[in-house]
């Protein structure tokens, strides 16, 4: 992407500001779909946190920042979607030195949960010339020259060849309205993510740019350059 | 103790047991018995069970219910008739449920002229549509006869209070049960007969059925694995006059245009013929397309008499086609196959069945819909649209006249229909594990399941693969120390909202702005990519996004289709009937090899199978090309397999006409027996006659295939569609049937895509707690015996093991006749056999080597 910008897994190393972005975790998704009738088994905490644990690799962190949607939200939070939330913030804590809570749509009762561990929310962030903010609305102001990093459309393509199709993760990036915007996946194991080559974008911040033109950088066992969007069509 | 009632009662004997009443009213109506009236009314009075096999119109409902009418009216003359359910009527239909209701109201009706006053005889329909106030009557004043279809019997079954009506009931009587066996409303049904059996000990099971064979099943479906029933078969009472026609002479020699103006002129004429036909199409475009072109081909003579009934369409259009069928007032009515089941649909004089209905049970069910008199003969007639389609049709008609008829299929241990009924069992009443046990084995579709296997089930519902700390999420019983006891609160709510076992619709719809314009699969959507063409119902239509299950498309015209069209409406060959076929080829192939003479060769046509001159000869002409290639002949005896190689192919075409439920199998499993060891993809396409796999550069493929062994083949194709989408479709299917993932929950009802991705979800996180968790073997089971037909995969195999079929190869830049269709038609599916980081890597590096190209070509520039 640019000099100063390392992809982890699913997440983002900024260099120079030594910060970690980690997106749409969506802690308690397998609790949501308990609680809409689907009978799925527990699985994604204990995944999550060795996914963590692999790419974050023992390494120090002077900030990390959650973009959005840290809890996938759904009536009542049980005792333990509780104690895994605090568990995650815990670690986090445990390898940085301060935690950025960035609000999502699904950040309805983030607040007490930042209370306990005396985080502050915000909508958006800025960071040295990078600007972030979760992407379900649009932000009033962004400051011109600064890199727009969301997440919410949790992107993801479908890599076809013959008739096979397998899709998998990604992030993309591009210039829109003279802007560059980074688009960032779901860091939850579960979530596969829409793809961008069949399906509808969501996010409002995406509306009206040209992402044909948007790079493409899969997410598997590294990081796979896969040009532009309309390479893939 | 399944016993063919040979001969019929003399009607002395049956009006014998005729109450006076019943007995004028019978004579003022008919003048005289039915055969199946002998047959059956007398058995049924006598409370034995009892399976009829007759064609529709052939009296049989009046039959089912004689006796039990007979019984109720002769009751209520002498003021015994109780307040309490006594039959209880079952039927797959909604709209049949109504007809039956006003078929039985009007005899009651007439006896009470002829008695002069009422008789208090109370006939109710009881299905999703009763709205709670009829319920709530009912509950109060239950019916003498229930109306009601398999779905809402299961919720009657475990309501509180409806229950107790339940108790005592004297005759259960299963309509249009052929249609029900063979799939799994059917076995949800037998498990819900032996639940009613619980309440209603010895209860008499009367069955009625459309062609189907074997009847001996199709009656240890209906009364369970261990109770004597009577067998009836009239089958074959009416008389038939059937033919196989072609639009033209020659069905090779003929431009696309021409085939379609001859085939419409046949129709028309067939049509102008007669007062009222029916035509099946097999697909709902095709019901559309030739609605379409009928009135538009010969404008002023389809306006308004003509009309279209599929599945798609509402309920309302096709109440109303049935409606103005019945009174006379359509010229023709199109259907795909939603007009196969015993709908009272009025006077039919011809069905018309464009393209084979690929069974001879379903042929002479369709053409039973003619003649809907008991003495008016079956007039039917198939237009056959390619050569392949010719041999077919003209074995099914050898094969109907001759009263060979397919066998059914019943699925056996369904252990997601199983968990359902494990879920009402426990809300019902506690039981100990065998007491259950024993119940459920009562049912034919359960008598051999296995105790592991129940017990899995058992383990399962109660939430034993969770932590004993999260099993209150998970448990829909409870299960101590051998005792099961139904548990939570909500479990009866959960229970009766999604009970049942039709999937939701799982087809994503296709539309153009707002318009509908059909439906495809939910694995094709996933292949898609923008801008990809493809075609659906005849037209081409470019893909533009996806939103969840509706995929918005654009019509195009000129691009040509960029991924190959979709077939999953399309209807299996039965196995029966493609071994007949196979079996024709056979003798055709004997005769080429002794130099037998054209005259020679058509005379044994003419003589083989019922069909006319130009069919014959369409006939000669396509075996003799087969045989001029290259002397060899696909047939009953010999496997064919060709290398077919030319410019832009290079395949092996297996010619095995088993129908395509077997070739699935086969293709799978040598696909993936040659992917196990290059760990490459490998494409295969199939149909009913054959199947074929792509090559890759350089790959072996006939060792692999000797490898094949019908012992080995149920553990080798339980890996081959582990990763297929097929197995993922299922596994939804089943988990919703399993109470897994509940579609209606806590007042919402769940779309199918969030269905859907809920259960690949589900089914990732099932397999890390097992590769043989129940509802999973349960996706593989369907998958292999209902949708595949593995078992007679494994035949296959068998025949082949002993010699009895041998293999013989060729090498073709050509394909043969016989090879055409396979050769040039898309491929299906592919085996994922290849690493899903190896797959990445390599996309990844042809797309570099694109790029780069692209970009040394600007430069250059």
């Amino acid at each position: 992407m640019d000099d100063n910008i390392e992809i982890l897994g699913t997440c983002l190393y900024l260099k120079k500001e030594k910060a970690l972005v980690i997106a749409d975790l969506h802690i308690g998704y397998e609790e949501y779909l308990n609680k809409t009738g689907v009978l799925v088994p527990r699985f994604q905490f204990g995944e999550t946190m060795e996914a963590l644990d692999k790419l974050t690799d023992g390494r120090d962190f002077q900030t990390v920042i959650i973009n959005g949607d840290l809890k996938h939200e759904f009536g009542s939070i049980s005792r333990t979607e509780w104690r895994q939330t605090l568990r995650i913030l815990d670690y986090l804590s445990e390898i940085s030195e301060k935690i950025v809570l960035v609000k999502g749509n699904h950040d309805t009762i983030l607040g007490p949960i930042a209370k306990r561990r005396n985080l502050k929310t915000v909508d958006e962030y800025q960071l040295g010339k990078y600007f972030f903010c979760h992407g379900h609305q649009m932000p009033e102001v962004i400051p011109s020259n600064s890199t727009l990093i969301i997440g919410h459309e949790h992107p993801a393509v479908g890599i076809r060849d013959g008739v096979r199709t397998e899709v998998f993760k990604c992030f993309i990036e591009g210039e829109c309205e003279g802007r560059r915007i980074i688009v960032m996946p779901s860091s939850n194991p579960v979530v596969e993510g829409s793809n961008l080559l069949r399906d509808k974008i969501l996010s409002p911040v995406l509306k009206g740019c040209e992402l044909k033109e948007f790079k493409v950088y899969v997410v598997s066992d590294k990081i796979y350059d896969f040009g532009r969007v309309r390479d893939l069509l | 103790m399944l016993t063919y009632k040979k001969e019929p009662d003399k009607p002395s004997q049956v009006f014998k047991i005729l109450n006076p009443l019943v007995e004028r009213w019978f004579m003022s109506k008919f003048k005289e018995l039915s055969l199946p009236q002998r047959y059956g009314v007398l058995e049924i009075h006598s409370r034995n069970n009892i399976l009829i096999s007759a064609p529709t119109g052939a009296t049989k409902t009046l039959t089912g219910f004689m006796a039990i009418l007979n019984e109720l009216a002769d009751s209520a003359q002498k003021g015994i008739l109780e307040d309490r359910i006594y039959c209880i009527y079952i039927s797959p239909l909604k709209a049949l449920n109504y007809d039956i209701e006003h078929n039985l109201m009007e005899p009651l009706e007439e006896m009470e002229k002829i008695h002069g006053e009422e008789l208090g005889i109370r006939v109710a329909v009881r299905t999703g549509d009763t709205t709670a106030a009829e319920k709530s009557r009912m509950l109060k004043k239950p019916p003498h006869i229930l109306i009601t279809t398999p779905e809402s019997l299961g919720i009657l079954l475990s309501s509180i209070k409806f229950r107790e009506n339940l108790r005592g009931v004297q005759w259960v009587v299963v309509d249009e049960i052929h249609a029900l066996a063979e799939n799994k409303r059917g076995v949800h049904l037998s498990l819900s007969l032996e639940r009613l059996e619980e309440l209603s000990p010895h209860i008499t099971r009367v069955g009625l059925s459309a062609t189907i064979a074997p009847l001996e099943e199709i009656a240890g479906f209906l009364v369970g694995s261990k109770r004597p029933c009577k067998i009836v078969d009239v089958q074959f009472i009416k008389e038939m006059d059937l033919k196989v026609l072609s639009p033209v002479p020659d069905l090779i020699d003929v431009t696309q245009r021409d085939m379609h103006d001859k085939m419409y002129k046949l129709l028309h004429g067939l049509i102008q013929q007669h007062k009222t036909s029916l035509i099946f199409t097999n697909t709902r475009a095709g019901t559309e397309r030739v609605v379409h072109f009928l009135k538009d081909k010969f404008p002023g003579k389809y306006v308004g008499n003509i009309g279209a009934h599929h599945g798609s369409l509402s309920k309302e259009h096709r109440h109303g086609i049935e409606k103005r069928l019945r009174e006379g007032k359509l010229k023709v009515v199109v259907s795909s196959t939603s007009l196969e089941l015993g709908i009272d649909i009025g006077y039919i004089d011809l069905v018309v069945l464009l393209g084979s209905p690929k069974s001879v049970a379903r042929a002479l069910q369709r053409v039973g819909r003619s003649g809907h008199q008991l003495h008016s003969t079956t007039k039917g007639r198939i237009i056959v649209l390619d050569r392949d389609d010719l041999v077919e049709c003209s074995v099914l008609l050898k094969s109907a006249i001759e009263k060979k008829i397919d066998r059914i299929h019943i699925p056996k241990n369904c252990l997601d229909v199983l968990a359902q009924h494990i879920v009402g069992m426990a809300i019902d009443r506690d039981w100990t594990e065998k007491e259950m046990l024993d119940t459920i084995r009562q049912s034919y579709c359960f008598s051999e399941l296995k105790r592991t296997e129940f017990e899995g089930v058992l383990s399962f519902l109660a939430g034993e693969y969770t932590s004993l700390e999260d099993r209150h999420v998970y448990a829909r019983i409870r299960r101590k120390d051998g005792v099961i006891k139904r548990r939570g609160k909500l479990g009866r709510v959960i229970y009766m909202t999604n009970i049942g076992t039709i999937p939701d619709q799982s087809g994503v719809a296709v539309k153009v702005g707002k318009q509908k314009v059909g439906t495809i699969d939910e694995g094709f959507l996933e292949r898609l990519r923008k801008r990809d063409v493809f075609v659906l119902g005849g037209d081409t239509y470019e893909f533009r996004y996806a939103r969840g299950q509706v995929a918005h498309v654009e019509p195009t015209r000129h691009k040509p289709p960029t991924v190959p069209s979709w077939f999953s409406e399309m209807l299996p060959l039965s196995f029966d009937l493609a071994n007949q076929i196979g079996h024709f080829r056979w003798m055709m192939e004997d005769m080429f090899r002794n130099g037998a003479s054209k005259e020679e060769v058509m005379q044994f046509i003419n003589n083989h199978v019922y069909v006319d001159e130009n069919a014959a000869s369409s006939i000669y002409k396509y075996f003799r090309e087969q045989w001029d290639y290259k002397e060899v002949m696909p047939t009953e005896k010999t496997i064919l397999v060709e290398h077919f190689k030319d410019e832009e192919n290079n395949k092996m075409l297996f010619h095995t006409l088993y129908g395509r439920r077997v070739n699935d199998v086969l293709s799978r499993a040598l696909a993936y027996g040659i992917s196990k060891t290059t760990r490459k993809d490998v494409g295969v396409g199939i149909n009913d006659n054959g199947f074929y796999v792509e090559l890759g550069k350089k790959m072996e493929i006939m060792p692999a295939f000797k490898l094949l062994k019908s012992d080995e083949l149920p553990e080798l194709m339980k890996q081959a569609i582990d990763k297929t989408e097929v197995l993922k479709r299922r596994f939804r299917h089943c988990a919703g049937r399993a109470l897994m993932i509940l579609r209606n929950y806590m007042g919402r009802t769940k779309r199918v895509g969030r269905q859907q991705m809920s259960s690949h979800i589900l089914l990732s996180a099932v397999k890390k707690i097992s590769n043989d968790f129940p509802i999973l073997a349960e996706a593989r089971r369907e998958v292999l015996e209902d949708q595949m037909d593995i078992d007679s995969a494994a035949e296959v195999l068998r025949r082949i093991e002993s010699g009895e079929v041998e293999i013989k190869e060729i090498d073709t830049n050509l394909p043969t006749p016989f090879g055409m269709t396979l050769a040039y038609q898309g491929k299906i599916d592919i085996l994922r056999m290849e690493d899903r980081q190896e797959f990445l890597k390599k996309v990844h590096q042809m797309l570099l080597a694109k790029i780069n190209l692209q970009q040394a070509r600007k430069n250059k520039r």
